[in-house]
């Protein structure tokens, strides 16, 4: 990237990625809708929820929640950033864990049972999905000897030949930060099951908005980092980031929430072995 | 060469004899002058040895090994009355064995090495850590035992005595950093383990002492194979010069074993798994005891020896061994530490996962993992020395160490919890230094799969009992008065302040200070540091954007913080299923029967999956089977 074009690249990622986060919120509960036989909201109803909430009070319990929400969201748009410019994985990681600790602290800032006992949860979750991310980007690494994300644009084939499993647990970690079932234990996606939603409970109004803006921020990172898996090229990556995404979508739609143990058991007994197998086989058939 | 004899002498004499001075001043005003001073000049003189860059130093005189011998003599007898007194059989036959070592090396081996002191970058970062972070611990303690010797009520004042085990304990490590003869090196060694183990002992109560001789036999152990070491390395190389050593031998296969001894010594120290027990006793002892075993003194004595060493293990089997023993260590102390409850019990895990950690990196024994080593020995020091020096003072508040009952403590003692986050947060959070050491230990260790599996469960834990507990010190009711300042103690303000500016300073400069120190203390051994010069922390592989990350991110705290104001109208009562009561500040609702009932959210520790009565024996029984496996690799 030519000096004069990383700032462009920097606003245009602020800018579109909201736009696209809530267009593919808009599919994903049109698309449930009609699973569940429904009609569903039209696909632009994301942007109306969020212009509404953005004009409702500003009210908050502790200013630490306040503070909480700002450095999610820029916690998320910096790694988002990171990914363009095509940065270091595992910083980014770090980045993006940042974030989630700040929305979990703001949740225990409180004293509310149900956002408490929401932040365990998260945090539980965390646990899940951390390692499985870390360890696609050990994958990265070793196909590509790099940590930058440009080094993978170089590359001669696709990452999914040598990376086949971490498809499969880049869905994982896709269902359980999207917070979809069965894997909603901290706060469903859709309100599923749920009368008091929480980790978020105590978020409402503009602070709530900017959290389901990071939301949509969050969802095209996540995406992205599926697209690398075929960068070589890009529409392909995207069509398998829309594949893992559908299949999300499917998956919350047919499952119901299990209990954090559950959570925990598939991301340690399935996610992790199906990452490390993989690991162990590229670091076998290395030269 | 004037100046390296005042350096080397003052370094290791003057707190000794300051000790010794303390010990016989009770009158605590001329006492706490005597400390204040003492440490000023530790801190100069650490500084002195770093804008000369390194120093090598012989004494001429020939009645200091004399003197040394004796002292030997006199420490093995006092470690053995202490195992007669007990009727402790391991502590007891542990150090006839080092007597027997010893006796044997000091008859054979003829001359001392040459030069008998050195002082390389290594020696100098930990230098620093030692007289800067030590003195500002010891100079926290003048008013902690005080307060803690007002609580126990005592009649006759154990502070004199404190002081100079305290001060004579940085004397002796100085002295273990700088000695470049292996008898001289086992000397301070020794004197560290009897200095901790009379601090750990220093209540005098039963739990102390039992405390104390656990940590005792752990250490004897790690005494014995340091001495049984300097037999070996006599007998296959003729020399016990540690810079010989280091640097001479490195190939040859018949000096694995002492090696591999010298790092059963450092697994000891630096509270490795099956080791670790001493260390979380060690926390019975006043709280400025534990700030120093965790931060500048003890476990760091430990991983120095490993990293001092390392070197000489490169492209070895039983370097790949010492990854895994500490990557395991890292692992499990951050899982077991989830399920602790007692704020003192959780630092004492993260300090043994955190060694862990320094311990893998010097098993990967690449340049760029060693840097990593050397960054986290600085970083964890700073925070950790914070952190439990907060912990004593919030102990002194509440008068509690349960995690439970630091609920909210953002109200009542805002100085304090504000430290605390700043303490923790620096060792969690991009983007502070122990999270870019772990970001280099992470990028470095990818040519040990297993070692980077572990890295990043391990990380994974930490997240997860870091962000628990600060949870818990900022959960506040809404609507709570303003907070005021808490009143302490000015050397309280001034030693938290130091430490917590530090952490986030050196975080700040840490191209610096990787220049200044890391790079040069690795580049040494290994001709590189692994870090790209011209870019500021740039691995060969990744790139740590410092600054970038720094601006943006503490703006995105500071400025909601500083800038956005609630107005009164705006804040909001929990969510109570609509049965709050709206009109008191504080979170109650109406309950059964019309009572009015305060809520209560208790915190999750999750025992049943991450507790100590589910993992110990396990955990305990792989880390034995590494150990064995490190040996057995060593010897084939």
């Amino acid at each position: 990237m030519i000096e004069w074009q990383i700032p462009l690249a920097i606003l245009a990622t602020i800018m579109l990625a909201p736009l696209v986060g809530g267009l593919l919120v808009g599919i994903d509960r049109k698309l449930s809708a009609r699973m569940q036989g429904r009609m569903g909201p039209p696909i632009i109803q994301p942007f109306y929820d969020l212009i509404k909430l953005f004009s409702k009070d500003a009210l908050v319990s502790t200013k630490m929640q306040l503070v909480s929400v700002y450095v999610y969201l820029t916690s998320v748009v910096l790694s988002l950033v990171m990914l363009v410019l095509g940065q270091d994985l595992l910083v980014l990681l770090f980045v993006l864990a940042l974030g989630s600790v700040s929305i979990i602290l703001g949740a225990f800032s409180v004293r509310s049972p149900y956002s408490q006992l929401g932040a365990y949860r998260e945090l539980l979750l965390l646990l899940s999905y951390e390692p499985l991310l870390a360890l696609f980007v050990v994958g990265v690494y070793l196909a590509t000897d790099s940590f930058m994300v440009r080094d993978i644009f170089s590359l001669e084939q696709p990452l999914l030949l040598t990376l086949p499993l971490f498809g499969l647990t880049q869905i994982l970690v896709l269902a359980m930060k999207m917070n979809k079932s069965p894997f909603d234990i901290s706060a469903s996606h859709h309100a599923h099951q749920e009368l008091v939603r929480g980790v978020l409970t105590e978020f409402s109004g503009p602070y709530l908005g900017i959290i389901e803006l990071t939301h949509w921020y969050e969802l095209v990172l996540l995406l992205g980092l599926t697209v690398l898996l075929w960068a070589t090229n890009v529409w392909v990556g995207m069509a398998l980031a829309i594949v893992s995404y559908l299949a999300v979508i499917v998956l919350d739609s047919i499952t119901a929430r299990m209990t954090w143990r559950w959570t925990l058991q598939v991301g340690w007994g399935i996610g992790i072995p199906l990452a490390v197998i993989n690991l162990m086989t590229m670091y076998l058939v290395r030269p | 060469m004037g100046s390296a004899s005042w350096l080397t002498g003052g370094l290791i004499l003057l707190p000794a004899c300051a000790g010794v001075l303390c010990y016989f001043l009770s009158a605590a005003r001329w006492r706490n002058a005597l400390i204040l001073l003492t440490s000023l000049l530790l801190i100069a003189l650490s500084m002195l040895v770093f804008m000369r860059g390194g120093l090598e130093y012989t004494p001429r005189s020939g009645i200091w090994h004399v003197l040394v011998t004796w002292a030997d003599a006199v420490l093995l007898a006092a470690f053995f009355f202490y195992g007669w007194k007990r009727r402790n059989v391991l502590v007891m036959a542990l150090v006839l064995l080092q007597a027997a070592a010893l006796g044997y090396v000091k008859v054979v081996s003829g001359e001392e090495a040459q030069p008998l002191f050195v002082a390389d970058w290594l020696t100098i970062t930990m230098l620093l850590i030692v007289g800067i972070i030590g003195s500002v611990v010891v100079v926290y303690s003048i008013p902690y035992m005080r307060a803690h010797e007002e609580h126990l009520q005592l009649t006759r004042s154990k502070q004199p005595r404190f002081f100079l085990l305290l001060l004579l304990f940085l004397g002796a490590m100085n002295g273990l950093l700088l000695a470049n003869s292996l008898p001289w090196l086992f000397f301070f060694w020794e004197v560290t383990t009897l200095c901790c183990f009379l601090l750990i002992a220093h209540d005098d109560t039963e739990p102390a002492w039992e405390s104390a001789y656990r940590a005792l036999w752990m250490n004897l152990i790690g005494g014995a194979g340091l001495a049984v070491a300097m037999v070996l390395f006599y007998h296959q190389a003729h020399t016990l010069s540690v810079r010989e050593i280091v640097e001479g031998h490195s190939s040859s296969v018949a000096m694995l074993l002492p090696l591999v001894f010298l790092c059963l010594a450092g697994f000891t120290k630096s509270a490795q798994m099956p080791f670790h027990g001493w260390l979380l006793g060690a926390m019975v002892a006043p709280t400025p005891v534990s700030a120093l075993l965790h931060s500048s003194t003890m476990v760091k004595a430990g991983a120095y020896l490993i990293l001092r060493f390392a070197p000489a293990l490169r492209d070895t089997y039983p370097s790949y061994l010492i990854a895994l023993i500490g990557g395991f260590t890292f692992v499990m102390a951050a899982m077991l530490a989830i399920s602790q409850q007692n704020a003192k019990r959780v630092l004492a895990y993260s300090t043994v996962s955190n060694l862990g950690l320094i311990v893998a990196c010097a098993g990967l024994n690449t340049p760029m993992a060693l840097s990593a080593g050397v960054m986290l020995i600085i970083f964890h020091a700073i925070s950790k020395g914070l952190l439990f020096m907060a912990v004593g003072v919030i102990e002194e508040g509440i008068h509690s160490r349960d995690i439970e009952r630091m609920e909210g403590l953002f109200a009542k003692m805002p100085f304090t919890t504000t430290v605390t986050v700043i303490g923790i947060a620096s060792m969690l959070l991009p983007p502070f230094g122990v999270l870019i050491a772990k970001w280099a230990a992470i990028e470095s260790s990818v040519k040990l799969p297993v070692a980077t599996v572990m890295f990043v469960i391990g990380s994974t834990f930490t997240v997860m009992f870091w962000t628990k507990w600060v949870g818990k010190l900022l959960s506040v009711s809404p609507g709570n008065p303003p907070v005021r300042m808490e009143r302490l103690h000015p050397l309280y303000l001034g030693t938290l302040g130091l430490l917590a500016a530090g952490a986030t300073a050196f975080s700040l400069m840490v191209a610096e200070v990787l220049n200044r120190l890391v790079v040069p203390a690795v580049t040494r051994y290994y001709g590189s540091a692994g870090f790209a010069t011209d870019m500021p922390v740039a691995s060969e592989v990744g790139w740590f954007p410092v600054l970038m990350l720094f601006l943006v991110l503490v703006l995105a705290f500071l400025l909601p913080l500083l800038f956005i104001r609630i107005r009164r109208a705006d804040v909001a009562p929990p969510y109570l299923c609509g049965e709050q009561v709206e009109e008191v500040p504080d979170v109650r609702f109406r309950s059964a029967g019309d009572s009015i009932e305060e809520v209560v959210a208790g915190g999750h520790y999750f025992e049943y999956f991450f507790g100590e009565a589910r993992h110990n024996r396990w955990v305990n029984a792989v880390a034995v089977l590494l150990l064995i496996l490190m040996f057995g690799v060593a010897v084939l």
